[in-house]
């Protein structure tokens, strides 16, 4: 902590950046920091309860986080993979930032416990982590942690939906998806949904009506998922945001999950290798096109 | 101001005879997947309400405005378009736990649904449903009721004020509506079941640890002064845009209308929930958008809830809940933000310099 702290404070006294994106401690557990001023740099922490993607804040449709200059910013090593994403994708340059990151054995699934990491309390984020060690950043700080607990409970959701018939599934996600208010937090607090205006958002013609109908809803979800076809980084920042409990992340892996089979790639902190929806390759599989 | 003695069963035959009369009545209960999470939702049993345990997770705001609903339906023909309008005569329905913040918001929003023009729809329930309020006892850090003139035995917006007490409810019949809900029912309050009812009320007052003071009359000029004021830069960093605080509050009311097409000919108009803090919320027709960041979208929050409305209803439009606070993904915190204002208002009344 007190590495991160002083880095933060070099960082910022030196000029190199104007803001530190990280984490600290709020009046509901860990949340984001915006660091500017070097006094400041002691309210930053790094531990178990950071579970949050700040890289959200990176995205350029956040005109007022812009404004303050140059950001540094704390990732873990599955974070670094949304970085990759928007340099990926043209949203940042990478002279542009300073990716400060940090060794991690895991997080809670919730910021507002400190409880031990075990097989309920760890995020299932955690589950089959293999970017501990980060590779993506300017600066690494930390000592390698063990590896943490893994938390079922996605895997067994996943299992039970697989089990289903497609009527069953569709049953399955029209009743979660008849709770959505469309406030559409998922897409905010989402790092890869950056369009500067969303489909959702066209009244022009309108494309997907904005009521909360079981209709509109689906369709509303079903776009948003496939528009992140290989570009979510199952984050979890949608579930986090979603104010009814939709498994929001849920429905994004199922997407993943095929284009990992069909494309053989996977969202990764490699921002030079190019995703799916962003390249045509000659041999793709086409076998729709009749 | 009557009051009267309810025991649990005289509460249970009550939510009885009421649902056997076809009334819906609206309790908060355990949520469908979640034994930890009360929603107010209908009740077919008075056992089936889980009473005083936490805060409802939504609001009664959907009960009286929901999240979307139809205003009316269309269908053209060739030279006419035929409007069949929706009904704004519900039936009666009873509220039965009602958190004092949440009936209070209900009569806040009252002012600017009769403004100009009386919204049939809002008033249509608001006419047909009986409000039963119970004392409050589940406070926690981001409650600020007495910050905003309310506190946990408030009877605003109610027809009733439930106390619980041994053995069951002191109830105060607030209005013509608790009269008739209850007059006939349960027992007289002698004095001493009326002391325990204060006892339980000053109580709940003392368990309160609101620590901010109550909003003072001047703050509302204040904010308008204070509109360029360069503290909004950065009381909204974390704040991701994405309006759950405004689908929770129980205050919050704008809406958006749209018409949806079910096919060539025929289609609804709907309304529904909208928020401030979406940039499409003020977005014009040419593409210019007033509101450009975060920044402002959430200085125009918290200066419509403690500076316009107040100015043009006399009313703080925050009943202080908490929920928005609670729900928040990116940690921000209205007893924290405000506070800060708070201060700052007290130390440069005169508003500040550039």
């Amino acid at each position: 902590m007190k590495e991160l702290q002083e880095l933060a404070r070099k960082l910022l006294s030196d000029g190199t950046v104007k803001v530190v994106i990280g984490y600290e401690e709020g009046p509901h557990g860990i949340r984001a920091a915006f660091i500017t001023d070097p006094a400041q740099s002691e309210k930053l922490v790094f531990d178990k309860r950071c579970v949050q993607n700040l890289v959200a804040y990176l995205n350029p449709r956040r005109k007022h986080l812009i404004q303050l200059g140059k950001p540094a910013i704390v990732v873990k090593g599955c974070d670094a993979r949304s970085v990759a994403g928007l340099i990926r994708e043209k949203q940042i340059e990478r002279g542009n930032v300073v990716v400060i990151a940090m060794r991690c054995g895991g997080v809670l699934e919730n910021p507002e416990n400190d409880s031990e990491l075990t097989c309920e309390t760890v995020s299932v984020r955690c589950a089959g982590c293999d970017v501990r060690e980060p590779k993506l950043y300017d600066y690494i700080l930390g000592v390698l942690p063990p590896e943490p607990p893994v938390n079922p409970a996605r895997a067994e959701q996943i299992a039970v939906l697989k089990k289903m018939s497609s009527a069953e599934r569709w049953q399955f996600w029209t009743e979660e998806l008849s709770r959505c208010v469309r406030c559409h937090a998922c897409r905010e607090a989402c790092p890869m949904c950056f369009c500067v205006q969303c489909t959702a958002d066209k009244a022009q013609p309108q494309w997907i009506d904005p009521s909360a109908t079981p209709r509109a809803n689906r369709a509303w979800q079903t776009m948003r998922v496939l528009h992140q076809a290989g570009r979510c980084v199952d984050c979890l920042e949608c579930e986090r945001a979603c104010p009814e409990h939709i498994p929001l992340g849920l429905l994004a892996r199922f997407v993943a999950d095929a284009v990992e089979r069909r494309f053989d790639y996977k969202a990764c902190e490699d921002p030079s290798v190019p995703a799916p929806l962003g390249l045509y390759r000659s041999d793709d599989e086409e076998e729709f096109i009749r | 101001m009557t009051r009267r003695f309810l025991t649990h069963e005289e509460m249970a035959s009550l939510v009885a005879e009421l649902v056997a009369a076809g009334t819906r009545v609206i309790a908060p209960v355990c949520a469908k997947d979640n034994a930890e999470q009360i929603d107010y939702m209908p009740i077919r049993k008075f056992e089936d309400a889980k009473l005083g345990v936490s805060l409802p997770r939504r609001s009664l705001k959907e009960f009286f405005l929901p999240p979307s609903e139809v205003l009316l339906y269309y269908v053209q023909t060739k030279d006419a378009v035929d409007i069949r309008e929706v009904p704004t005569e519900p039936p009666p329905q009873v509220i039965l736990g009602a958190m004092p913040c949440d009936a209070a918001a209900l009569e806040v929003v009252d002012k600017v649904m009769s403004w100009g023009y009386r919204d049939e729809l809002w008033f249509g329930r608001r006419e047909s449903t009986t409000i039963v309020t119970l004392l409050c006892g589940v406070m926690d850090s981001s409650c600020l009721c007495t910050t905003v003139g309310l506190g946990p035995d408030s009877s605003r917006g109610s027809d009733v004020l439930l106390v619980p007490v041994e053995g069951g409810f002191a109830a105060r019949l607030v209005t013509s509506k608790g009269e008739v809900l209850l007059a006939d029912r349960g027992q007289a309050v002698n004095e001493a079941l009326q002391n325990s009812a204060e006892a339980v009320q000053s109580e709940a007052r003392k368990k309160l640890k609101q620590t901010l003071p109550a909003i003072p009359a001047e703050f509302a000029d204040w904010l308008s002064k204070n509109f360029d004021n360069p503290v909004w830069k950065t009381l909204a960093l974390r704040c991701h845009g994405c309006g759950a605080c405004a689908a929770f509050c129980p205050t919050c009311h704008c809406f958006d209308i749209v018409d949806e097409h079910d096919s060539a000919e025929e289609g609804s108009r709907r309304r529904n929930w909208d928020s401030c803090q979406t940039s499409k919320f003020t977005v014009h027709s040419s593409g210019h958008n007033p509101r450009q960041s975060q920044s402002e979208r959430f200085r125009q929050r918290m200066q419509h809830k403690f500076s316009i409305y107040p100015k043009r209803f006399e009313e703080i439009l925050c009943t202080g809940c908490g929920r928005c606070s609670r729900i928040c993904p990116g940690g921000m915190d209205l007893p924290e933000i405000l506070g800060s204002l708070l201060a700052m208002a007290e130390t440069k009344p005169e508003g500040s310099a550039q």
